[in-house]
Protein backbone atom coordinates (compact mmCIF):
# COMPACT_ATOMS: atom_id res chain seq x y z
CA UNK A 1 0.00 0.00 0.00
CA UNK A 2 2.39 2.62 -1.25
CA UNK A 3 -0.12 5.43 -1.05
CA UNK A 4 -0.59 4.91 2.66
CA UNK A 5 3.18 4.94 3.23
CA UNK A 6 3.28 8.14 1.25
CA UNK A 7 0.64 9.64 3.50
CA UNK A 8 2.58 8.66 6.61
CA UNK A 9 5.80 10.13 5.21
CA UNK A 10 3.96 13.30 4.29
CA UNK A 11 2.54 13.50 7.79
CA UNK A 12 6.02 13.07 9.24
CA UNK A 13 7.42 15.73 6.94
CA UNK A 14 4.66 18.08 8.04
CA UNK A 15 5.49 17.46 11.69
CA UNK A 16 9.17 18.08 11.12
CA UNK A 17 8.39 21.27 9.20
CA UNK A 18 6.06 22.42 11.94
CA UNK A 19 8.64 21.80 14.67
CA UNK A 20 11.29 23.57 12.59
CA UNK A 21 9.01 26.57 12.10
CA UNK A 22 8.14 26.77 15.78
CA UNK A 23 11.82 26.47 16.78
CA UNK A 24 12.74 29.08 14.20
CA UNK A 25 10.11 31.47 15.47
CA UNK A 26 11.21 30.97 19.07
CA UNK A 27 14.97 30.95 18.59
CA UNK A 28 15.55 33.52 15.87
CA UNK A 29 15.15 37.08 17.10
CA UNK A 30 13.06 39.18 14.70
CA UNK A 31 16.08 41.29 13.67
CA UNK A 32 17.27 38.42 11.48
CA UNK A 33 14.17 38.73 9.33
CA UNK A 34 15.30 40.35 6.08
CA UNK A 35 14.16 43.90 5.43
CA UNK A 36 11.60 44.25 2.65
CA UNK A 37 13.38 43.88 -0.70
CA UNK A 38 12.27 46.74 -2.96
CA UNK A 39 14.44 45.86 -5.97
CA UNK A 40 14.61 49.49 -7.10
CA UNK A 41 15.97 50.16 -10.58
CA UNK A 42 16.85 53.73 -11.54
CA UNK A 43 16.02 54.49 -15.18
CA UNK A 44 17.90 57.31 -16.90
CA UNK A 45 15.41 59.80 -18.35
CA UNK A 46 17.75 62.67 -19.26
CA UNK A 47 21.34 63.71 -18.77
CA UNK A 48 22.33 63.12 -15.06
CA UNK A 49 18.66 62.39 -14.24
CA UNK A 50 17.06 59.11 -13.16
CA UNK A 51 13.59 58.00 -12.13
CA UNK A 52 12.58 55.07 -9.92
CA UNK A 53 9.00 54.29 -10.86
CA UNK A 54 6.63 53.03 -8.16
CA UNK A 55 3.98 50.43 -8.75
CA UNK A 56 0.55 51.63 -9.76
CA UNK A 57 -1.04 50.11 -6.69
CA UNK A 58 -2.36 51.09 -3.30
CA UNK A 59 -0.24 50.64 -0.16
CA UNK A 60 0.00 46.92 0.67
CA UNK A 61 2.20 44.37 2.37
CA UNK A 62 3.06 42.97 -1.06
CA UNK A 63 4.52 46.22 -2.39
CA UNK A 64 5.95 47.50 0.91
CA UNK A 65 4.67 50.97 0.04
CA UNK A 66 6.62 51.18 -3.24
CA UNK A 67 3.77 53.01 -5.00
CA UNK A 68 5.13 56.50 -5.77
CA UNK A 69 7.86 57.74 -8.08
CA UNK A 70 11.21 58.96 -6.79
CA UNK A 71 13.71 60.81 -8.96
CA UNK A 72 17.21 62.18 -8.63
CA UNK A 73 19.64 64.54 -10.32
CA UNK A 74 23.41 64.09 -10.02
CA UNK A 75 24.37 67.76 -10.16
CA UNK A 76 28.13 67.19 -10.16
CA UNK A 77 28.38 68.62 -6.67
CA UNK A 78 26.04 66.08 -5.06
CA UNK A 79 22.69 64.42 -5.69
CA UNK A 80 19.25 66.04 -5.38
CA UNK A 81 16.57 63.45 -4.55
CA UNK A 82 12.96 64.32 -5.35
CA UNK A 83 10.64 62.36 -3.01
CA UNK A 84 11.78 59.50 -0.83
CA UNK A 85 9.00 56.88 -0.65
CA UNK A 86 6.91 55.36 2.14
CA UNK A 87 9.40 53.81 4.55
CA UNK A 88 12.88 53.95 6.02
CA UNK A 89 13.67 50.71 4.19
CA UNK A 90 12.54 52.21 0.89
CA UNK A 91 14.73 55.25 1.55
CA UNK A 92 17.72 52.97 2.19
CA UNK A 93 17.00 50.97 -0.96
CA UNK A 94 16.74 54.23 -2.91
CA UNK A 95 20.08 55.41 -1.51
CA UNK A 96 21.66 52.11 -2.52
CA UNK A 97 20.11 52.32 -5.99
CA UNK A 98 21.47 55.84 -6.43
CA UNK A 99 24.95 54.57 -5.50
CA UNK A 100 24.78 52.10 -8.41
CA UNK A 101 24.74 54.95 -10.95
CA UNK A 102 26.72 57.78 -9.32
CA UNK A 103 29.47 58.21 -6.72
CA UNK A 104 28.16 61.63 -5.69
CA UNK A 105 26.68 61.84 -2.18
CA UNK A 106 23.03 62.71 -1.65
CA UNK A 107 23.21 66.28 -0.34
CA UNK A 108 19.68 67.54 -0.97
CA UNK A 109 16.15 66.18 -0.76
CA UNK A 110 13.01 67.81 -2.09
CA UNK A 111 9.63 66.73 -0.71
CA UNK A 112 7.08 67.69 -3.38
CA UNK A 113 4.25 67.38 -0.85
CA UNK A 114 3.47 65.86 2.55
CA UNK A 115 1.75 62.58 1.64
CA UNK A 116 3.18 59.46 3.30
CA UNK A 117 4.20 57.68 0.08
CA UNK A 118 6.58 60.58 -0.72
CA UNK A 119 8.28 61.58 2.54
CA UNK A 120 8.92 58.68 4.90
CA UNK A 121 12.19 57.69 3.25
CA UNK A 122 13.66 61.07 4.40
CA UNK A 123 15.10 59.30 7.43
CA UNK A 124 17.50 57.25 5.29
CA UNK A 125 19.40 60.34 4.10
CA UNK A 126 21.07 61.56 7.26
CA UNK A 127 22.79 64.91 6.84
CA UNK A 128 20.96 65.85 3.65
CA UNK A 129 19.10 69.15 3.56
CA UNK A 130 15.35 68.60 3.06
CA UNK A 131 13.53 71.28 1.09
CA UNK A 132 9.78 71.78 0.96
CA UNK A 133 7.11 74.45 0.89
CA UNK A 134 6.42 75.80 4.40
CA UNK A 135 2.83 74.51 4.23
CA UNK A 136 4.14 71.03 3.38
CA UNK A 137 6.21 70.99 6.54
CA UNK A 138 3.27 72.18 8.63
CA UNK A 139 0.94 69.58 7.11
CA UNK A 140 3.41 66.75 7.64
CA UNK A 141 3.89 67.80 11.25
CA UNK A 142 0.12 67.77 11.70
CA UNK A 143 -0.58 64.43 9.97
CA UNK A 144 2.62 62.42 10.53
CA UNK A 145 1.40 60.31 13.45
CA UNK A 146 -1.81 59.32 11.73
CA UNK A 147 0.10 58.63 8.48
CA UNK A 148 2.52 56.36 10.32
CA UNK A 149 -0.36 54.53 11.98
CA UNK A 150 -1.87 53.94 8.54
CA UNK A 151 1.47 52.76 7.16
CA UNK A 152 1.92 50.26 9.99
CA UNK A 153 -1.60 49.01 9.40
CA UNK A 154 -1.19 48.63 5.66
CA UNK A 155 2.47 47.66 5.14
CA UNK A 156 3.22 45.56 8.18
CA UNK A 157 6.87 44.69 8.58
CA UNK A 158 8.19 46.80 5.68
CA UNK A 159 7.60 50.01 7.64
CA UNK A 160 9.60 48.87 10.69
CA UNK A 161 11.84 51.58 12.18
CA UNK A 162 10.32 54.39 10.12
CA UNK A 163 10.28 57.76 11.88
CA UNK A 164 9.08 61.17 10.78
CA UNK A 165 11.83 63.48 9.52
CA UNK A 166 10.49 66.95 8.76
CA UNK A 167 11.84 69.24 6.03
CA UNK A 168 14.72 71.47 7.19
CA UNK A 169 14.63 74.21 4.55
CA UNK A 170 11.66 76.28 3.38
CA UNK A 171 11.53 77.06 -0.32
CA UNK A 172 9.24 79.35 -2.30
CA UNK A 173 8.22 79.75 -5.89
CA UNK A 174 11.19 80.93 -7.97
CA UNK A 175 14.73 79.76 -8.49
CA UNK A 176 16.08 77.38 -5.89
CA UNK A 177 19.82 76.66 -5.64
CA UNK A 178 21.16 73.27 -4.67
CA UNK A 179 24.83 74.01 -4.29
CA UNK A 180 25.47 75.82 -7.56
CA UNK A 181 22.77 73.91 -9.39
CA UNK A 182 19.66 76.00 -10.17
CA UNK A 183 16.17 74.47 -10.27
CA UNK A 184 12.98 76.33 -11.11
CA UNK A 185 10.37 75.86 -8.34
CA UNK A 186 6.62 76.34 -8.68
CA UNK A 187 4.24 76.46 -5.72
CA UNK A 188 0.80 74.93 -6.37
CA UNK A 189 -1.88 73.51 -4.08
CA UNK A 190 -4.38 71.51 -6.15
CA UNK A 191 -3.50 67.98 -5.04
CA UNK A 192 -2.54 68.25 -1.37
CA UNK A 193 -2.81 71.89 -0.32
CA UNK A 194 0.92 72.50 -0.95
CA UNK A 195 2.44 70.99 -4.08
CA UNK A 196 5.92 71.80 -5.28
CA UNK A 197 6.68 71.37 -8.97
CA UNK A 198 10.35 71.31 -10.02
CA UNK A 199 11.70 72.18 -13.46
CA UNK A 200 15.33 71.53 -14.31
CA UNK A 201 16.09 74.23 -16.90
CA UNK A 202 19.31 72.48 -17.94
CA UNK A 203 17.68 69.22 -18.96
CA UNK A 204 14.06 70.28 -19.46
CA UNK A 205 12.79 67.65 -17.01
CA UNK A 206 9.59 68.63 -15.20
CA UNK A 207 8.97 66.87 -11.87
CA UNK A 208 5.28 67.41 -11.16
CA UNK A 209 4.82 65.51 -7.90
CA UNK A 210 1.23 64.37 -7.45
CA UNK A 211 -0.22 67.33 -9.28
CA UNK A 212 0.00 64.90 -12.21
CA UNK A 213 -0.87 61.19 -12.25
CA UNK A 214 -0.27 58.92 -15.23
CA UNK A 215 -2.24 55.73 -15.93
CA UNK A 216 -3.19 55.72 -12.26
CA UNK A 217 -6.24 57.48 -10.84
CA UNK A 218 -5.53 60.71 -8.92
CA UNK A 219 -6.01 60.74 -5.15
CA UNK A 220 -7.87 63.63 -3.53
CA UNK A 221 -7.80 63.54 0.30
CA UNK A 222 -6.31 66.99 0.95
CA UNK A 223 -7.21 68.68 -2.30
CA UNK A 224 -8.68 72.16 -1.80
CA UNK A 225 -11.05 71.37 -4.67
CA UNK A 226 -11.23 69.81 -8.10
CA UNK A 227 -11.70 73.23 -9.71
CA UNK A 228 -8.47 74.64 -8.22
CA UNK A 229 -6.55 71.54 -9.24
CA UNK A 230 -7.83 71.74 -12.82
CA UNK A 231 -6.93 75.42 -13.07
CA UNK A 232 -3.37 74.70 -11.92
CA UNK A 233 -3.00 71.85 -14.43
CA UNK A 234 -3.86 74.33 -17.17
CA UNK A 235 -1.08 76.59 -15.87
CA UNK A 236 1.27 73.62 -15.83
CA UNK A 237 0.53 72.84 -19.48
CA UNK A 238 1.86 76.27 -20.41
CA UNK A 239 5.37 75.41 -19.16
CA UNK A 240 8.09 74.44 -21.62
CA UNK A 241 9.60 71.05 -20.86
CA UNK A 242 11.15 68.04 -22.59
CA UNK A 243 10.29 65.25 -20.18
CA UNK A 244 7.53 64.93 -17.60
CA UNK A 245 8.02 62.89 -14.41
CA UNK A 246 4.61 62.40 -12.74
CA UNK A 247 4.13 61.58 -9.06
CA UNK A 248 2.74 58.17 -10.03
CA UNK A 249 2.99 56.27 -13.30
CA UNK A 250 5.36 56.27 -16.26
CA UNK A 251 7.54 59.13 -17.44
CA UNK A 252 6.34 60.92 -20.56
CA UNK A 253 8.02 62.92 -23.36
CA UNK A 254 5.00 65.25 -23.61
CA UNK A 255 2.07 66.68 -21.68
CA UNK A 256 -0.23 63.68 -22.11
CA UNK A 257 -0.16 62.87 -18.35
CA UNK A 258 -1.38 66.42 -17.65
CA UNK A 259 -4.19 66.01 -20.16
CA UNK A 260 -5.05 62.64 -18.71
CA UNK A 261 -5.20 64.02 -15.15
CA UNK A 262 -7.34 66.93 -16.39
CA UNK A 263 -9.64 64.54 -18.21
CA UNK A 264 -10.08 62.41 -15.10
CA UNK A 265 -10.76 65.42 -12.87
CA UNK A 266 -13.26 66.83 -15.39
CA UNK A 267 -15.04 63.50 -15.40
CA UNK A 268 -14.96 63.24 -11.58
CA UNK A 269 -16.37 66.75 -11.29
CA UNK A 270 -19.21 65.96 -13.71
CA UNK A 271 -19.95 62.61 -12.07
CA UNK A 272 -20.27 64.17 -8.61
CA UNK A 273 -22.24 67.17 -9.88
CA UNK A 274 -24.64 65.04 -11.89
CA UNK A 275 -25.20 62.67 -8.94
CA UNK A 276 -25.82 65.45 -6.45
CA UNK A 277 -28.24 67.18 -8.81
CA UNK A 278 -30.49 64.14 -9.14
CA UNK A 279 -30.27 63.15 -5.47
CA UNK A 280 -28.17 60.02 -6.05
CA UNK A 281 -26.76 58.27 -2.99
CA UNK A 282 -23.01 58.02 -2.48
CA UNK A 283 -23.06 54.31 -3.27
CA UNK A 284 -24.92 54.93 -6.51
CA UNK A 285 -22.28 57.45 -7.56
CA UNK A 286 -19.50 54.99 -6.66
CA UNK A 287 -21.05 51.95 -8.34
CA UNK A 288 -22.24 53.46 -11.64
CA UNK A 289 -20.28 52.17 -14.68
CA UNK A 290 -16.87 53.69 -15.42
CA UNK A 291 -15.99 55.20 -18.81
CA UNK A 292 -14.16 52.80 -21.11
CA UNK A 293 -11.37 55.28 -21.71
CA UNK A 294 -10.24 54.73 -18.11
CA UNK A 295 -9.76 51.00 -18.65
CA UNK A 296 -5.96 51.43 -18.74
CA UNK A 297 -5.92 53.57 -15.61
CA UNK A 298 -5.19 51.79 -12.33
CA UNK A 299 -7.40 52.15 -9.22
CA UNK A 300 -10.22 54.22 -10.72
CA UNK A 301 -13.05 52.66 -8.67
CA UNK A 302 -10.89 52.73 -5.56
CA UNK A 303 -10.05 56.42 -5.88
CA UNK A 304 -13.60 57.27 -6.92
CA UNK A 305 -14.79 55.66 -3.67
CA UNK A 306 -12.38 57.85 -1.72
CA UNK A 307 -13.16 61.02 -3.66
CA UNK A 308 -16.89 60.59 -3.05
CA UNK A 309 -16.06 60.57 0.65
CA UNK A 310 -13.88 63.69 0.27
CA UNK A 311 -16.11 65.80 -1.96
CA UNK A 312 -19.67 64.59 -2.37
CA UNK A 313 -21.05 66.48 0.64
CA UNK A 314 -19.72 69.73 -0.91
CA UNK A 315 -21.42 68.98 -4.21
CA UNK A 316 -24.65 68.18 -2.39
CA UNK A 317 -24.33 71.41 -0.44
CA UNK A 318 -24.11 73.36 -3.67
CA UNK A 319 -26.44 71.41 -5.95
CA UNK A 320 -28.86 69.42 -3.80
CA UNK A 321 -29.47 71.49 -0.69
CA UNK A 322 -28.79 75.01 -1.95
CA UNK A 323 -32.12 75.09 -3.78
CA UNK A 324 -33.99 77.94 -2.03
CA UNK A 325 -37.12 75.80 -1.69
CA UNK A 326 -35.38 73.19 0.43
CA UNK A 327 -34.91 75.16 3.62
CA UNK A 328 -37.57 76.73 5.76
CA UNK B 1 -48.46 25.09 -22.55
CA UNK B 2 -48.77 22.14 -20.22
CA UNK B 3 -51.32 23.30 -17.68
CA UNK B 4 -50.38 20.63 -15.15
CA UNK B 5 -46.90 22.11 -14.75
CA UNK B 6 -48.12 25.14 -12.88
CA UNK B 7 -49.56 23.42 -9.81
CA UNK B 8 -46.56 21.12 -9.74
CA UNK B 9 -44.28 24.12 -9.75
CA UNK B 10 -46.29 25.78 -6.99
CA UNK B 11 -46.00 22.67 -4.83
CA UNK B 12 -42.28 22.56 -5.48
CA UNK B 13 -41.83 26.21 -4.57
CA UNK B 14 -43.78 25.84 -1.33
CA UNK B 15 -41.71 22.79 -0.51
CA UNK B 16 -38.42 24.56 -1.17
CA UNK B 17 -39.47 27.64 0.77
CA UNK B 18 -40.63 25.70 3.81
CA UNK B 19 -37.58 23.47 3.89
CA UNK B 20 -35.41 26.56 3.80
CA UNK B 21 -37.25 28.09 6.69
CA UNK B 22 -38.03 25.21 8.97
CA UNK B 23 -34.72 23.39 8.63
CA UNK B 24 -31.73 23.77 10.87
CA UNK B 25 -30.17 27.17 11.35
CA UNK B 26 -28.52 28.34 8.15
CA UNK B 27 -24.82 28.98 8.16
CA UNK B 28 -23.75 32.61 8.40
CA UNK B 29 -22.30 33.47 4.97
CA UNK B 30 -19.75 35.76 6.65
CA UNK B 31 -18.90 33.18 9.31
CA UNK B 32 -18.77 35.88 11.97
CA UNK B 33 -18.47 34.94 15.62
CA UNK B 34 -20.82 37.78 16.56
CA UNK B 35 -23.71 36.58 14.41
CA UNK B 36 -25.32 34.34 17.00
CA UNK B 37 -25.18 36.98 19.68
CA UNK B 38 -27.06 39.63 17.70
CA UNK B 39 -29.32 37.07 16.11
CA UNK B 40 -30.63 36.29 19.59
CA UNK B 41 -30.60 39.86 20.80
CA UNK B 42 -32.32 41.57 17.86
CA UNK B 43 -34.30 38.85 16.11
CA UNK B 44 -35.40 36.69 19.03
CA UNK B 45 -37.01 33.34 18.31
CA UNK B 46 -38.52 34.10 14.90
CA UNK B 47 -37.17 31.99 12.04
CA UNK B 48 -34.26 33.46 10.10
CA UNK B 49 -32.97 32.93 6.60
CA UNK B 50 -30.05 34.50 4.83
CA UNK B 51 -31.60 35.96 1.73
CA UNK B 52 -29.95 37.49 -1.34
CA UNK B 53 -33.05 39.60 -1.92
CA UNK B 54 -31.85 41.78 0.98
CA UNK B 55 -29.07 43.64 -0.78
CA UNK B 56 -26.62 45.92 1.01
CA UNK B 57 -24.42 48.24 -0.99
CA UNK B 58 -21.51 49.87 0.79
CA UNK B 59 -17.93 50.81 -0.04
CA UNK B 60 -15.51 47.93 0.63
CA UNK B 61 -13.58 50.20 2.99
CA UNK B 62 -14.37 53.25 5.10
CA UNK B 63 -12.46 56.29 3.86
CA UNK B 64 -14.14 58.36 6.58
CA UNK B 65 -15.20 56.10 9.42
CA UNK B 66 -17.57 58.77 10.73
CA UNK B 67 -19.60 58.84 7.51
CA UNK B 68 -19.95 55.45 5.88
CA UNK B 69 -22.81 55.29 3.37
CA UNK B 70 -24.93 52.14 3.42
CA UNK B 71 -27.66 51.51 0.85
CA UNK B 72 -30.28 48.84 1.37
CA UNK B 73 -32.42 47.46 -1.42
CA UNK B 74 -34.93 44.80 -0.39
CA UNK B 75 -37.63 46.01 -2.74
CA UNK B 76 -38.79 42.43 -3.39
CA UNK B 77 -40.43 42.81 0.04
CA UNK B 78 -42.19 46.08 -0.75
CA UNK B 79 -45.70 46.03 0.69
CA UNK B 80 -45.10 42.86 2.68
CA UNK B 81 -42.61 43.62 5.40
CA UNK B 82 -43.26 44.93 8.87
CA UNK B 83 -39.80 45.89 10.18
CA UNK B 84 -36.24 46.37 9.02
CA UNK B 85 -33.17 46.45 11.28
CA UNK B 86 -29.61 47.49 10.40
CA UNK B 87 -26.70 46.72 12.67
CA UNK B 88 -22.90 46.89 12.56
CA UNK B 89 -21.60 43.93 14.54
CA UNK B 90 -18.42 45.40 15.98
CA UNK B 91 -19.68 48.90 16.76
CA UNK B 92 -19.93 49.76 20.47
CA UNK B 93 -23.57 50.56 19.72
CA UNK B 94 -24.31 47.91 17.09
CA UNK B 95 -27.91 48.73 16.20
CA UNK B 96 -28.29 51.62 13.75
CA UNK B 97 -32.03 51.73 13.15
CA UNK B 98 -35.33 49.93 13.61
CA UNK B 99 -37.53 50.89 10.66
CA UNK B 100 -41.30 50.40 10.55
CA UNK B 101 -42.63 51.04 7.08
CA UNK B 102 -46.29 51.40 8.16
CA UNK B 103 -48.47 52.56 5.24
CA UNK B 104 -45.96 54.23 2.90
CA UNK B 105 -42.43 53.02 3.61
CA UNK B 106 -40.61 50.91 1.01
CA UNK B 107 -37.60 48.66 1.41
CA UNK B 108 -35.15 50.97 -0.30
CA UNK B 109 -33.02 53.42 1.64
CA UNK B 110 -29.59 54.89 2.26
CA UNK B 111 -28.10 56.15 5.51
CA UNK B 112 -24.66 57.26 6.73
CA UNK B 113 -23.32 55.35 9.73
CA UNK B 114 -20.29 55.30 11.99
CA UNK B 115 -17.89 52.38 11.72
CA UNK B 116 -15.67 51.76 14.73
CA UNK B 117 -13.58 49.08 13.01
CA UNK B 118 -13.75 46.49 10.23
CA UNK B 119 -17.07 44.74 10.72
CA UNK B 120 -19.91 42.69 9.34
CA UNK B 121 -22.99 44.74 8.56
CA UNK B 122 -26.46 43.14 8.64
CA UNK B 123 -29.89 44.10 7.48
CA UNK B 124 -32.83 42.02 8.67
CA UNK B 125 -36.27 42.37 7.07
CA UNK B 126 -39.27 40.92 8.90
CA UNK B 127 -41.82 39.58 6.44
CA UNK B 128 -44.75 37.43 7.58
CA UNK B 129 -42.99 36.23 10.70
CA UNK B 130 -39.65 35.41 9.06
CA UNK B 131 -36.48 37.49 9.28
CA UNK B 132 -34.71 37.76 5.91
CA UNK B 133 -31.08 38.74 6.45
CA UNK B 134 -28.60 40.35 4.09
CA UNK B 135 -24.92 40.81 4.98
CA UNK B 136 -21.81 42.60 3.88
CA UNK B 137 -18.45 43.49 5.32
CA UNK B 138 -16.68 46.87 5.45
CA UNK B 139 -13.00 47.36 6.19
CA UNK B 140 -12.36 50.01 8.82
CA UNK B 141 -9.07 51.38 7.64
CA UNK B 142 -9.04 54.14 5.10
CA UNK B 143 -6.73 54.74 2.17
CA UNK B 144 -3.06 55.62 2.26
CA UNK B 145 -3.63 59.33 2.60
CA UNK B 146 -6.56 59.14 4.98
CA UNK B 147 -6.71 62.45 6.68
CA UNK B 148 -7.05 62.65 10.43
CA UNK B 149 -9.22 65.73 10.17
CA UNK B 150 -12.04 64.25 8.17
CA UNK B 151 -13.57 61.95 10.75
CA UNK B 152 -13.33 64.44 13.57
CA UNK B 153 -16.53 65.66 15.12
CA UNK B 154 -17.36 69.26 14.42
CA UNK B 155 -17.07 71.41 17.50
CA UNK B 156 -19.35 74.19 16.34
CA UNK B 157 -22.45 72.07 15.88
CA UNK B 158 -24.65 74.49 17.77
CA UNK B 159 -24.49 76.99 14.90
CA UNK B 160 -26.65 74.91 12.58
CA UNK B 161 -28.29 72.75 15.23
CA UNK B 162 -31.67 71.48 14.14
CA UNK B 163 -31.38 72.72 10.56
CA UNK B 164 -33.20 70.38 8.22
CA UNK B 165 -32.81 70.11 4.48
CA UNK B 166 -35.16 67.95 2.46
CA UNK B 167 -35.85 67.13 -1.17
CA UNK B 168 -38.12 64.77 -3.03
CA UNK B 169 -37.30 62.97 -6.28
CA UNK B 170 -39.41 60.71 -8.47
CA UNK B 171 -38.23 57.19 -7.82
CA UNK B 172 -40.15 54.12 -8.93
CA UNK B 173 -42.55 53.03 -7.59
CA UNK B 174 -42.98 56.28 -5.59
CA UNK B 175 -40.68 59.01 -4.34
CA UNK B 176 -37.23 59.16 -2.89
CA UNK B 177 -37.02 61.66 -0.04
CA UNK B 178 -33.60 62.97 0.89
CA UNK B 179 -33.25 64.48 4.35
CA UNK B 180 -30.26 65.96 6.14
CA UNK B 181 -30.55 67.07 9.77
CA UNK B 182 -27.86 69.01 11.62
CA UNK B 183 -27.38 67.19 14.90
CA UNK B 184 -24.21 66.03 16.72
CA UNK B 185 -25.55 62.50 17.37
CA UNK B 186 -23.27 62.14 20.40
CA UNK B 187 -23.10 58.57 21.59
CA UNK B 188 -21.96 59.47 25.10
CA UNK B 189 -19.04 57.08 24.64
CA UNK B 190 -16.46 59.87 24.38
CA UNK B 191 -15.39 60.92 27.91
CA UNK B 192 -17.11 64.04 29.24
CA UNK B 193 -19.91 63.90 26.68
CA UNK B 194 -23.46 62.75 27.34
CA UNK B 195 -25.61 60.80 24.93
CA UNK B 196 -27.34 63.35 22.72
CA UNK B 197 -28.87 61.89 19.59
CA UNK B 198 -32.00 61.71 17.50
CA UNK B 199 -33.95 58.65 18.57
CA UNK B 200 -37.22 58.93 16.65
CA UNK B 201 -37.83 59.86 13.03
CA UNK B 202 -41.18 59.90 11.25
CA UNK B 203 -42.56 60.72 7.84
CA UNK B 204 -46.05 62.17 8.26
CA UNK B 205 -48.73 62.17 5.59
CA UNK B 206 -52.16 63.70 6.17
CA UNK B 207 -51.30 64.12 9.84
CA UNK B 208 -50.57 60.43 10.35
CA UNK B 209 -47.22 58.63 10.58
CA UNK B 210 -46.67 56.95 7.21
CA UNK B 211 -43.25 55.44 8.09
CA UNK B 212 -41.11 55.64 11.24
CA UNK B 213 -37.57 54.85 12.31
CA UNK B 214 -35.96 54.53 15.72
CA UNK B 215 -32.31 55.59 15.53
CA UNK B 216 -29.30 54.85 17.68
CA UNK B 217 -26.14 56.95 18.00
CA UNK B 218 -24.40 54.78 15.40
CA UNK B 219 -26.12 56.97 12.83
CA UNK B 220 -23.53 59.54 11.69
CA UNK B 221 -23.25 63.09 12.91
CA UNK B 222 -25.53 65.36 10.86
CA UNK B 223 -27.56 62.35 9.74
CA UNK B 224 -28.39 61.83 6.10
CA UNK B 225 -31.21 59.59 5.00
CA UNK B 226 -32.64 58.68 1.61
CA UNK B 227 -35.89 56.74 1.87
CA UNK B 228 -38.29 55.56 -0.80
CA UNK B 229 -41.96 56.20 0.02
CA UNK B 230 -45.07 55.10 -1.86
CA UNK B 231 -46.47 58.55 -2.52
CA UNK B 232 -45.64 60.06 -5.89
CA UNK B 233 -45.30 63.74 -6.75
CA UNK B 234 -48.18 65.55 -5.08
CA UNK B 235 -48.17 63.42 -1.95
CA UNK B 236 -47.18 65.83 0.79
CA UNK B 237 -44.92 64.47 3.50
CA UNK B 238 -43.51 66.10 6.61
CA UNK B 239 -40.32 64.99 8.26
CA UNK B 240 -40.44 64.93 12.06
CA UNK B 241 -37.79 63.89 14.55
CA UNK B 242 -37.16 63.96 18.28
CA UNK B 243 -33.89 63.60 20.19
CA UNK B 244 -33.28 62.08 23.61
CA UNK B 245 -33.23 65.55 25.20
CA UNK B 246 -36.75 66.26 24.01
CA UNK B 247 -35.85 68.58 21.12
CA UNK B 248 -38.36 68.24 18.31
CA UNK B 249 -37.74 68.87 14.63
CA UNK B 250 -40.33 69.32 11.92
CA UNK B 251 -40.00 70.18 8.25
CA UNK B 252 -42.18 69.94 5.16
CA UNK B 253 -40.70 67.94 2.27
CA UNK B 254 -41.08 70.09 -0.85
Amino acid sequence: MPSRDGAVRLGLAKTVLFVALVLGAVLLPPRYAPAFDYELKPVAVAERTWVVEGRREELSEDNGGDIANAAFIATGDGVVVIDTGSTLNYGRALRAAIATVTDQPVRWIINTHHHPDHVFGNQAFEGAEISALPATRAALKRDADSFRATLYQRLGDAVRGTETVLPTRSVQQGEGRFGDYPLQLFAFSGHSGADLVVLDPATGVLFTGDLVFHRRAPTTPHSPGIGIWREQLRQLRALQFETLVPGHGPVSPNDSPIRETLDYLDWLDRRLAEGATRGATRNEVIQAPLPERFAGMALVRYELTRSVSHFYADYEEALLWADPDTTK
Amino acid sequence: MAGYLKPLLAVLMVFCASSGMAGEAQKDPLDSFMWERYHERFLGDAPVRFDQRVRIQAPAFAEDSGQVPIDVDASDFNGRFQRMLLWVELNPIPLVFDYRPLSDGLANLSINVRLEQSSAVRVAVLSDGVWHVGSTRIEGEGGGCTTPGIAKTEDNWSKDFGKIMARRFDHEPGSRVRVKLSHPMDSGLIPSTRPFYVEQVAFIRDGEPAATMAWQASVSENPELALTLKGKAGASYRFQARDNNGNEFDHAIP
